[in-house]
């Protein structure tokens, strides 16, 4: 890999990180919001160091001598020397213990850094969705148990889908019944007739780490898998006396559902 | 005309005049602006034609977790390189043998305390260990920071401290089997490694003059470097995240001591940043507290993306006899310490 190309990688790597997270929303789909400033800085350093070092490519005096034979190659091993275009790279930082030529050429491998940036810009990403909150089958978390104030009574309390599990599982949900809330997040089938599970996806750090929240909805039809809704309902009282811990997805009735456009931080 | 042969001691006299070279640039820089135009159209082209067919579930979910991890730990690799080109180029070498004892032995258990005070992952201890050892430091020294500092820096223990609400002895067994399994592993590995393992890596040292060129010399050589084994990481859990139900894995959490090993197995596979490990570990309710414990201890030191890492900076033959090394300690510690202390 020669200078042209690491300079090249490194601006597309840090014109993508920059694209991701200063210029657009789409950071969001991948990590937390809080960690917005360290990606844009993270980004503006490589994309600075690739332009900087396209900037000295560019500006580097011709050496001259490509007409004569053998001059051209002696060149690679001078100081300034970066190498023909063109020729294999065998550099893997592997199999060579010299090193004497970091100067001039990079590791092969850092071609792989161009996959951040075809993915980002051809697949674009979507957030997580039911596919993904599918093949999480291990129990959620236990929800921590904060206080949770009362909810005023006569109105519709918008919350969190983890907030609403939270309740139906402290207190045996005492806090919730009889109150009328709503919900926002994606459709995903249940697999047992009359319902479909409400579900947003939790993260931890990012999206690697990824795990459903569900609500069981019944009492309206269920949405096309995926698309975004809000629903309004009431808690279910479970027949359980103990709730068994973190397996059982609390349930709703619905009583109206409304589509969404998906927000711009999909996850909770 | 004599000035001209002197500044051009190629020029013949009867070469033409001016001669060809003049205002041309490197061969480099003429194909420069025609490469990037040609990327950027075809990233411009792709996302019209390509994109509408990209779209099968599995893909783009796999895509969504690869680019996460990567996007996760790009800022923590480019402060891990930023720290590295600072310490080849900024400090002089001197300091570190000032710093850490000279006797190996000695050196290790002080290299590994040390690692509690550096905040970084592991993406950014490996170029740190590579560019401590390039500055002379033992090896085996290195080494202890390269294990102790991702496991036991304060924001590690603050974020295990939070993940474990009211269990603080997760917090002290965590720092106490990290420690111990970095200084036995590097006293093993001093007693018994081979000499020349790992490879140390060679720099040029910086010449006199200005430092900036250097610094970012060295700086862009490392982030290129471990930028791409994160990217061999990142399609390496993606994958392991999209293709291996998770509930196989739970299947196994009723027996002890096969818990700890799955645990252990798990957390070389999922190759989380050790600051967000101890969130995930919390969540993995059905084991038992020692083999969460295992996935604490051993994600840091051992998972695919620091193998790749390390393999690339300090040479395969190093990677298989250290990875192994590691490994077995770091199971057999936990263990040891979560019968104690948990």
């Amino acid at each position: 890999m020669n200078r042209l190309a690491q300079n090249l990688v490194l601006t597309l790597l840090g014109g993508a990180v920059v694209h991701t997270s200063a210029l657009s929303d789409a950071y969001l789909n991948y990590v937390k919001p809080g960690f917005r400033p360290m990606l844009v800085a993270a980004g503006v350093v490589i994309l600075l160091l690739g332009v900087l070092g396209m900037v000295q490519e560019w500006r580097r005096p011709y050496a001259g001598d490509a007409g004569r034979p053998g001059g051209h190659r002696d060149r690679r091993h001078g100081d300034q020397g970066a190498g023909d275009a063109g020729v294999g790279d065998h550099d893997a930082g592997d199999h060579d213990g010299s090193g004497g030529h970091r100067h001039g050429r990079g590791p092969a491998v850092a071609w792989l850094l161009c996959l951040p940036v075809v993915t980002v810009f051809l697949i674009t990403p979507p957030p997580l969705g039911s596919y993904a909150a599918g093949r999480v089958t291990g129990p959620p978390p236990r929800p921590a148990a904060e206080p949770y104030r009362a909810l005023p009574a006569g109105r519709d309390s918008t919350m969190a889908i983890g907030e609403f599990i939270g309740r139906a599982w402290t207190d045996r949900g005492r806090s919730l019944a009889g109150r009328r809330v709503v919900l926002t997040g994606f459709a995903m089938p249940a697999g047992r007739g009359g319902r479909w599970y409400l579900t947003r996806m939790q993260l931890r750090c990012c999206a690697a780490d990824a795990f459903p929240l569900k609500v069981a909805v019944r009492g309206v039809p269920a949405p096309r898998e995926d698309t975004w809704v809000r629903v309004t309902g009431t808690w279910v009282a479970t027949p359980y006396e103990e709730l068994p811990k973190g397996t059982v997805a609390p349930e709703l009735a619905a009583t109206a559902i409304t589509r969404v456009p998906r927000p711009a931080e999909p996850y909770e | 005309m004599n000035d001209r042969t002197a500044r051009y001691p190629a020029l013949e006299p009867d070469d033409p005049v001016p001669p060809p070279t003049w205002g041309r640039r490197a061969p480099e820089a003429q194909v420069l602006p025609w490469v990037f135009v040609a990327l950027v159209g075809f990233l411009l082209v792709g996302k019209v034609l390509l994109t509408p067919r990209l779209a099968a579930p599995a893909l783009r979910t796999w895509a969504t977790i690869f680019d996460a991890v990567c996007l996760q730990a790009l800022p923590f690799l480019v402060l891990g390189v930023t720290l590295s080109a600072a310490i080849t180029t900024f400090v002089p070498p001197s300091l570190w043998n000032r710093l850490l004892p000279r006797r190996p032995y000695a050196a290790v258990p002080v290299a590994g305390a040390a690692g509690a005070v550096l905040p970084g992952c592991e993406c950014a201890s490996v170029p740190v260990a590579s560019g401590l050892m390039a500055r002379g430091v033992t090896p085996a020294a290195a080494l202890a920071f390269l294990l102790a500092s991702p496991a036991i820096n304060p924001v590690v223990l603050v974020s295990t401290a939070v993940a474990f609400p009211g269990q603080p002895m997760m917090v002290v067994a965590r720092l106490v089997a990290s420690l111990a399994v970095a200084v036995l592993t590097c006293w093993i590995w001093e007693r018994l490694g081979r000499p020349g393992l790992p490879r140390t890596p060679a720099r040029v040292p910086p010449p006199a003059g200005p430092r900036l060129p250097v610094f970012l010399a060295a700086m862009r050589h490392d982030l290129l470097h471990a930028g791409g084994f994160l990217v061999v990481g990142a399609m390496a859990a993606a994958t392991l995240n999209v293709v291996v139900p998770r509930s196989w894995i739970s299947a196994a959490a009723g027996v002890p001591w096969v818990s700890v090993l799955v645990l252990a197995l798990l957390a070389v596979l999922l190759c989380l940043c050790s600051e967000a490990d101890a969130f995930v570990a919390a969540s993995l309710t059905a084991f038992s507290p020692t083999a969460r414990l295992a996935f604490l201890v051993v994600g840091p030191m051992v998972d695919l993306k620091l193998i790749a890492l390390q393999a690339g900076t300090f040479g395969r033959a190093f990677t298989v006899r250290f990875v192994p090394l590691t490994f077995a300690l770091a199971v057999g510690v936990s263990a040891a310490v979560g019968a104690v202390m948990l």
